[in-house]
């Protein structure tokens, strides 16, 4: 089985063939119902995921899984549109690859986003989130079991890992826009099944404030390449036990659509402004 | 090659409606089954046998307070082999013989002062603390949804008939929540604190993802703890698997007698 160092090498070799070898200062992770911010992008180029060698396969609905490259104003910005999710099944190490690539590919800076429940009880459906640190309640992390030193420190700090600097951009851009936000504590989990109510108690005792499955990993491997990370969650649903909803995936999608076009402003003139 | 799903519904007069996982000591319920039928593990297709001394693992099907169900008599615990997809298999195997409901039942540690040993509880919700997930990977979208819903996973109906029949047989039931995670090392006074403050009533090391797979393919479930010991951090006394299997044997004619009621009930 090929190392991740080979894994990265090959997809960065092809990729760096395919965009003419430009680099990009800016990646992209568009979660569950973000899909339209590829709609800020002038892409030069498209790559479904299957076609980039050792790049695994997304396969939950809502998330197609494609690699774009392009700019958005004057930021040469590459996109993952879908993204590779713990539940599927992959090996955790394997989410940190696509993150590798984009910092083989120069990127410095690495926004992520994703859909959540919420915890913290001041929270709606609707509400934005700028993450400000992370709770990892997975038992798993990508860097356990590789050789990080091929990619970064043997014990990377994380302690500011969503970059301090980005939370005070994101917070200025926000507020020029009056687009209203929350900011607070990601709590990751593995998934898929959505939380019972005992568990949104604890996690709300834990400090936590909103809940999904996915970026925390991501995050970590930017970190630990060097990247700085933005991150924003859209809370999509009520924590379990927080309403007399039950929860579904459609829902979810729905939510996003109300505020989808404010967000595309908030990270144009983000993008603009890092 | 093992028995399927098909093969055993061939050999039974009447498809079970119910099923039921017998944890530690609660074993003996399945002697109660009429007109049984008992497969052991080891002869269906990809049933996961099991390794630990006093769980015989067998699937007891036949009557039992007038209804036809499937008990599992001894469980694959996670701790074993590390492989949810074997615990799934269990469940999903019981859905395929014709269950609705299920009853989960182990033996666990107290850590609410207000239990005591012998206790039983039914189990209003859960936490997840075993650091792994059996519905990761791919999904089978005709089995259920990629996303279950968990915001009721013990089903408000059948706790309601539970506590009904609590009552109605002078057990002193009482409700609360069930906190499982891998073992098999009993957790340590430091740990024990963590979990009572996370808001967790008993601790064990089972339970929960069947729970999760039971829910995700649409079975009504309801979970019956028996405290076997107190997991009280500030009082911790040594514990062996031994003393749990003996507290609950003692409790055994009360969960018996409960067990037969909320059956009759269903």
């Amino acid at each position: 089985m090929a190392t991740q160092n080979t894994e990265v090498h090959d997809a960065t070799a092809y990729l760096q063939k395919a965009t003419g070898n430009k680099k990009y200062n800016i990646g992209m992770v568009l979660g569950s119902g973000f899909s339209n911010l590829i709609e800020l992008l002038q892409a030069d180029l498209v790559l479904p995921y299957g076609e980039i060698p050792r790049f695994p396969k997304t396969n939950v609905k809502g998330h197609s899984g494609r690699m774009h490259f392009g700019k958005i104003g004057d930021t040469s910005t590459m996109i993952m549109q879908g993204r590779f999710h713990f539940y599927e099944g992959h090996d955790i190490r394997t989410l940190a690859l696509p993150i590798r690539v984009m910092r083989a590919m120069g990127v410095e800076t690495l926004i992520l986003t994703n859909a959540a429940g919420s915890i913290n009880k001041s929270f709606v459906p609707g509400d934005l989130m700028i993450i400000e640190d992370h709770l990892n309640l997975s038992f798993s992390n990508p860097l356990a079991g590789t050789d990080p030193t091929k990619f970064g420190v043997q014990f990377p700090d994380t302690s500011g890992i969503y970059t301090p600097e980005l939370i005070a951009l994101g917070r200025e851009t926000a507020n020029s826009l009056s687009l209203s936000f929350q900011q607070g504590v990601y709590v990751f989990t593995t998934g898929p099944n959505y939380e019972t109510p005992a568990e949104i108690r604890m996690m709300r005792k834990l400090g936590g404030d909103a809940v999904g499955m996915s970026t925390f990993p991501e995050a970590l491997a930017a970190s630990h390449a060097g990247m700085k990370v933005f991150g924003l969650s859209m809370i999509s649903n009520f924590g379990s036990g927080m309403s007399d909803q039950t929860l579904n995936h459609d829902e979810v999608v729905a939510t996003m659509e109300t505020i989808k076009e404010k967000v595309a402003l908030f990270f144009r003139d983000l993008i603009a402004a890092i | 090659m093992g028995l399927t799903a098909q093969e055993i519904q061939k050999k039974i007069p009447n498809l079970p409606s119910i099923g039921l996982i017998l944890g530690s000591g609660l074993g003996d319920l399945a002697d109660q089954i009429n007109s049984a039928v008992e497969i052991p593990y080891a002869d269906i297709d990809g049933f996961p046998t099991l390794t630990i001394k006093g769980h015989q693992g067998a699937l007891v099907i036949g009557e039992l307070s007038g209804k036809t169900v499937v008990a599992m008599r001894g469980r694959s615990h996670y701790y074993e082999h590390r492989d949810m997809k074997k615990i799934a298999f269990a469940v999903r195997f019981m859905k395929h013989l014709g269950i609705g409901k299920l009853i989960v039942t182990n033996a666990c540690g107290g850590i609410n002062p207000a239990l005591y040993p012998g206790a039983l509880m039914i189990i209003s919700d859960h936490i997840n603390l075993m650091g792994d997930n059996p519905l990761i990977g791919p999904n089978r979208d005709d089995e259920g949804p990629r996303f279950p819903d968990m915001s009721e996973p013990y089903a408000d109906s059948l706790r309601k008939i539970a506590r009904a029949c609590g009552k109605e047989l002078g057990i002193n039931l009482t409700e609360g929540i069930y906190t499982a995670v891998s073992g098999p090392y009993y957790f340590s006074g430091a740990e024990l604190k963590m979990v009572r403050y996370m808001g967790s009533d008993t601790i064990g090391m089972s339970t929960v993802p069947e729970v999760i797979v039971a829910n995700q393919i649409g079975l009504e479930v309801l979970g019956i703890s028996c405290v076997t010991d107190m997991a009280i951090p500030e009082s911790l006394q040594p514990l062996s698997h031994e003393e749990v299997v003996a507290v609950a044997q003692q409790t055994k004619p009360q969960f018996i007698a409960l067990v037969e009621s909320i059956i009759k009930h269903f």
